[in-house]
């Protein structure tokens, strides 16, 4: 049986760099880091760590913005880059093997590992804001701190009694929250609890400083989140001590999967709030600091984004970053692999926003300019294609040199969309079956059997539905071939039901019953009650059949007719011709109106591609 | 003067899925109310007392929703790890559940600390229950073993230690104490009496148990696991009597229906199926979104509770006499039944003096048209949109009732472009139908003849005539291939028999088929 173990594992990492927010790291589920330039909405680095799908990278945090000295080659590309003094460039990632991982977008390279800090998993990273120190929590209850300039750690405590999940540096860099059982903070200097908080039953997954004052005048809060709470807690850290409960609270409507805020510097600034949750819904808040508020705060406004079919579906919001003014957002969306990144003003004013993007030409759009830049992993020779237990992960299970040559083929050119892959993978299947000789067993299925039988069970129509509307011949041999006896008599009644439908349905369901007829002849001639079984099927098809003769004639007269009507129109409009034939294909490809057909009107037609 | 006969309309049998009183049943509820958990429902249950509130186990908490209300009325959170199995007692008053730290808890529903905890078990417990005399308690744990506890003083009375896998399913004899049943994933269930040490029976499902359920009668036991519903006759020593396999994927769960004729089962396949308990055919099929682990049906079968893996919990309500009704409320319009009975059952004495008066005839408005002669008039009120749209077969009879008049010629002559392509929008959809085609193709052909001259000045109709050649061209291509297979059929029938003969008795059992044709065929003579 399903349970929910292992559904929070599947948050993904996604963030915004800082400060100039030009660029998005993310990790997508095949293990891969995706850099994306926000501004020109472009990939603009691609690095596979070594080990990336045994030890898939759980958290990624941007290292403080720092000069940086450019490149040659970069220089002369990007000449406004150099007017830019800082610039992020370090990026850490944890992995779930428990190293972690600095990646240099300048060089577009590893720049080193840290390692041996950790026996466990490594749940979250946080980089010092002035110094070169680095912060890593792990499942192994111990919070590291990492220097490096050397590369080693400098120390390493015991921080709670259950794996610490999240951390947070103050931003004047003296204090440090930790999340494990409880929270916890840190002082850095002595490395001793400062203050402890009790309030999560479920993993704190989000640690967020709200303000900046120091921590002397009851005016430092931070923000919490946890696995499977609808609600953010703002906590106050007080002279007093007296800070048991949280203060405020901000309600979602699911778990908090990416927070931006933009911190308030004095009590007049009120503390501006973007929670993009698991649903894939953002939320804005804005909210003055000051001292305990007992009502939870919903969203001064909630924003959805939906695409433009007919029957909208939701596309989910992935990160979400503040923009200087009140009113501009920068958002993420899509899917992980491929995000759109956007730029949006949005109308405070109203409570729900619904914003509608078509995907799919923002999509294309972005990959026509996705060349060149992109590193290609070096993939040796000997390596071995992990499977991992990611559910969801599509990894192409091909151990030959064969396969990774193809896969930096792709990711050098530019990318395939999904349906050019699946049309790949069906010419390579039918290459297969007509080139090679049948012992020679492919990964690709090439049969539904089991899918029929499973539809045929539970009589589900969309199973069915997606087994009967295939056209390959081969599929359909092969299918019927493999068919377990006792699941034809179903299928035949199956599809003696759908038989009745209009021409251009049902002429696929004959190449099924003839497949069946052909393949299971002398099983059907051994039952008993043939005759009665059949039988309905018979009827029906004798009592189709009747109008054969006129139909025909019909058809004939009204080829002749219409024959003639395309020779008139073409002598008589001479000079016209392309245009008329051009009318005539246009004709002859639209079909499939039935009853509702209104008139005939020429926007009705629908073209259903016309397969022999 | 003989009066005029309206036109008859045949009426043809309806294609596709039949209707019946249990699709009718089952489809009398509401859209269902969606209410989103922390994690996947893993079990529900409904309250035996009015207002049956129902307890749905999810993740850490158990809630308790009214029947009606959105919200729930009552959480329990007080679980270290994930809660299994919350199970109200026979009053009301108590509630059971287990919990993955290995402690059951039991709980006052009005309260909120646990009111007992029975510790004893090793690993996490799955399945609790109340026996009948309402002082025990029945668990079922991973750790292979099953426990009868006491409730008042906590300890646990008895352990039965036969099962060789986890044990993830139970229920008690709501006749008898001392009777419980248990079912483990070593595909096996047994029988257990209280009042001896060991199992009474044991019945062997084939597959890990995932649910059992008794009969109100408790002569029959229904068990679910793998894909496979079986059930089992108790008092001839488990004998299995009907073993079911309509999902594809594992049955998680079951339900039977308040008056025992419905048995219910809930698949990872996302299907709820309904099964009549007479001959064990499915009868009804509900579709949710996602993988169902959890179902529940309230008394009286007022709604329909299902939890899924997403988290989400779907509860259906029955809709209310009133609204079922409000759904053919546009013949309430009409005067009451009486009025038009008033003085009709009034037998006539003897000296009486007897009016009678004609029964005036409504006639529709093609018929007044037919009375009149105007052909064409008739045939355009028959073609009105919403007319050809829904009854199709309101034109067609009007055709054939001209085409036996022998003015279906004139009737079809001297249209505008308009109502020409009307007509043929209206042959094209209904042309390589069956029941209609002999009619229409006998108008189809009239119409080219008539129209022949024509052809070629107006683009919609040029467009419209090229659509109909390829539908008829599909639709000719399709029958070529069926009088192949009809080919293949003869061979094999003459092959399986001694004599091939047109399988006459089955006509009875084709869905109505063969009766449309007869029907639609008589006309032809006239026709041709």
């Amino acid at each position: 049986m399903a349970t929910d173990s292992g559904i929070s594992s599947l948050q993904l990492p996604c963030v915004f760099s800082p400060k100039s927010r030009q660029y998005l790291a993310l990790c997508a589920q095949d293990g891969r880091l995706r850099i994306w330039n926000t501004d020109s909405k472009t990939l603009h680095q691609e690095f596979v760590p070594s080990a990336h799908l045994s030890a898939t990278c759980t958290c990624i945090a941007w290292g403080p913005c720092r000069t940086v000295k450019e490149g040659p080659q970069r220089k002369k590309r990007k000449s406004e880059a150099v007017q830019v003094e800082e610039k992020a460039d370090l990026l850490a990632m944890g992995t779930a093997a428990g190293s972690v991982l600095i990646y240099s977008t300048v060089k577009g390279a590893l720049h080193c590992t840290l390692d041996g800090g950790h026996s466990g998993g490594v749940n979250c990273v946080q980089w010092h804001p002035e110094d070169s120190l680095l912060y890593s929590g792990s499942d192994d209850t111990n919070i590291a701190e990492w220097d490096l300039q050397t590369g080693k750690t400098r120390s390493k405590w015991k921080a709670d009694r259950a794996a610490v999940t999240s951390l947070c540096v103050s931003p004047d860099g003296k204090l440090l929250l930790s999340a494990g059982q409880t929270i916890k903070m840190w002082d850095l200097d002595t490395k001793e609890v400062y203050r402890k908080f009790t309030g999560h039953s479920t993993a704190v997954t989000t640690l967020c400083f709200a303000t900046t004052r120091p921590p002397d005048s009851n005016g430092l809060y931070f923000l919490s989140g946890a696995a499977h709470d609808r609600l953010l807690s703002v906590w106050q850290v007080r002279e007093d001590g007296k800070d048991k409960n949280s203060v405020v609270s901000f309600t979602l409507t699911d778990e908090p999967q990416h927070i931006d805020l933009v911190a308030s510097n004095s009590k007049e600034e009120a503390v501006r709030l973007a929670v993009v949750c698991k649903d894939g819904q953002l939320h804005l808040f804005e909210h003055f600091l000051n001292g305990p508020c007992k009502k939870p705060l919903s969203p001064s406004c909630t924003v959805q984004m939906s695409d433009t079919k007919e029957s909208p579906m939701p596309i989910p919001l992935l990160a979400a970053a503040l923009g200087a003014n009140t009113r501009t957002v920068l958002l993420a969306y899509g899917n992980h692999l491929q995000p759109v990144m956007e730029k949006v003003e949005i109308n405070t004013a109203e409570r729900h926003v619904c914003l509608t993007r078509d995907v799919q030409t923002s999509l294309s759009l972005s990959m026509e300019t996705t060349v060149s830049k992109v590193k290609t992993p070096i993939v040796k020779a000997n390596c071995r294609v992990l499977v991992p237990g990611l559910p969801g992960h599509q990894a192409p299970v091909k151990g030959t040199s064969q396969g990774s040559e193809k896969r930096k083929k792709d990711t050098d050119t530019k990318e395939m969309s999904i349906a050019e892959r699946l049309g790949e993978i069906d010419l390579s299947t039918v290459s297969i079956e007509k080139g090679a000789p049948k012992g020679t067993a492919s990964l690709q299925t090439d049969n539904f059997a089991v899918l029929l039988v499973q539809g045929l069970e539970s009589n589900d129509a969309s199973i069915l539905n997606k087994v009967f509307q295939t056209r390959k011949e081969m599929v359909i041999k092969k299918t019927v071939a493999r068919l377990p006896l006792p699941a034809v008599l179903p299928l035949v009644e199956e599809l003696t039901k759908r038989l009745q439908g209009h021409p251009f349905t049902a002429v696929l369901m004959v190449r099924w019953l003839k497949a069946v007829l052909m393949h299971h002849t002398s099983y059907l001639a051994s039952l008993p009650d043939l005759v009665t079984k059949l039988g309905v099927l018979y009827h029906m098809i004798e009592s189709r059949v009747k109008m054969f003769h006129k139909l025909t004639k019909l058809h004939g007269k009204l080829y002749l007719l219409t024959t003639q009507v395309a020779t008139n129109d073409s002598s008589n409009t001479v000079s016209d011709v392309d245009h008329t034939a051009k009318l005539v294909y246009e004709e002859e490809s639209s079909d499939e109106d039935e009853a509702s057909g209104d008139e005939g009107l020429p926007d009705v037609d629908s073209d259903v591609s016309k397969t022999g | 003067m003989a009066s005029f006969k309206p036109t008859k309309i045949p009426v043809y049998p309806k294609l596709g899925e039949k209707v019946t009183q249990d699709t009718l049943y089952w489809k009398n509820y509401k859209a269902p109310v969606q209410i989103k958990e922390f994690g996947a429902i893993t079990n529900i249950d409904f309250s035996p007392v009015t207002p049956h509130n129902f307890a749905v186990t999810a993740f850490t908490r158990i809630h308790i929703y009214g029947p009606s209300s959105q919200e729930p009325v009552k959480t329990f959170t007080r679980f270290k790890d994930t809660a299994y199995c919350g199970r109200f007692r026979s009053d009301g008053q108590l509630l059971v559940a287990g919990c993955e730290d290995s402690v059951v808890r039991l709980f006052d529903v009005s309260g909120k600390v646990a009111l007992r905890m029975f510790r004893g078990h090793t690993k996490a417990v799955h399945v609790t229950d109340f026996t009948s005399d309402r002082y025990q308690i029945l668990t079922g744990s991973d750790d292979y073993t099953c426990r009868l506890w006491d409730i008042p003083n906590a300890t646990d009375l008895n352990v039965y230690q036969e099962h060789t896998d986890y044990i993830r399913c139970g229920v008690t004899s709501k006749l008898n104490r001392d009777l419980f049943i248990t079912g483990s994933y070593d595909h096996t269930l047994k029988v257990f009496d209280a009042r001896v040490d060991k199992s009474v029976m044991t019945m062997d499902h084939g597959q890990p148990v995932e649910s059992l359920l008794l009969y109100p009668s408790e002569g029959l036991l229904v068990s679910a696991g793998g894909r496979y519903v079986k059930v089992w006759d108790l008092l001839k020593g488990g004998q299995p009597l009907v073993s079911l396999r309509n999902h594809h994927k594992t049955v998680t769960c079951l339900a039977l229906s308040s008056n025992g004729q419905r048995l219910l089962s809930a698949s990872l396949d996302r299907h709820v199926k309904v099964y009549s308990t007479t001959n064990y055919k499915a009868v009804h099929n509900f579709d949710y979104a996602a993988s169902i682990l959890s179902l529940a049906l309230a008394p009286d079968d007022q709604s329909i509770v299902v939890g899924m893996t997403n988290s989400m919990l779907s509860i259906k309500h029955r809709k209310s006499p009133e609204e079922s009704r409000e759904i053919s409320g546009q013949q309430r319009r009409r005067p009451s039944y009486r009025v038009f009975v008033k003085g009709k059952n009034y037998i006539p004495k003897q000296d009486d003096y007897l009016v009678s008066k004609p029964v005036k005839q409504y006639l529709a408005k093609y018929d007044k048209q037919l009375k009149k002669f105007n052909v064409s008039k008739a045939l355009d009120c028959a073609l009105e949109k919403w007319i050809r749209l829904r009854n199709p077969e309101v034109p067609l009879a009007v055709m054939k009732e001209l085409d036996r008049r022998g003015t279906l010629k004139n009737a079809l002559a001297g249209r505008d472009e308009q109502q020409l392509s009307r007509l043929l929008s209206f042959l094209i959809g209904n042309l390589v139908d069956v029941r209609f085609a002999p009619v229409l193709v006998v108008a189809a052909e009239m119409i080219l003849d008539i129209y022949r001259s024509i052809l070629g000045q107006s683009p919609v109709i040029d467009r419209q005539l090229l659509r109909m050649q390829e539908l008829l061209e599909r639709e000719i291509d399709y029958q070529k291939e069926l009088v192949e297979v009809l080919g293949m059929l003869d061979t094999m029938f003459a092959s399986s028999l001694p004599k091939m003969e047109v399988p006459c008795s089955s006509v009875s059992r084709s869905n109505g088929l063969s009766q449309g044709e007869a029907s639609t065929s008589r006309p032809q003579p006239q026709v041709t």
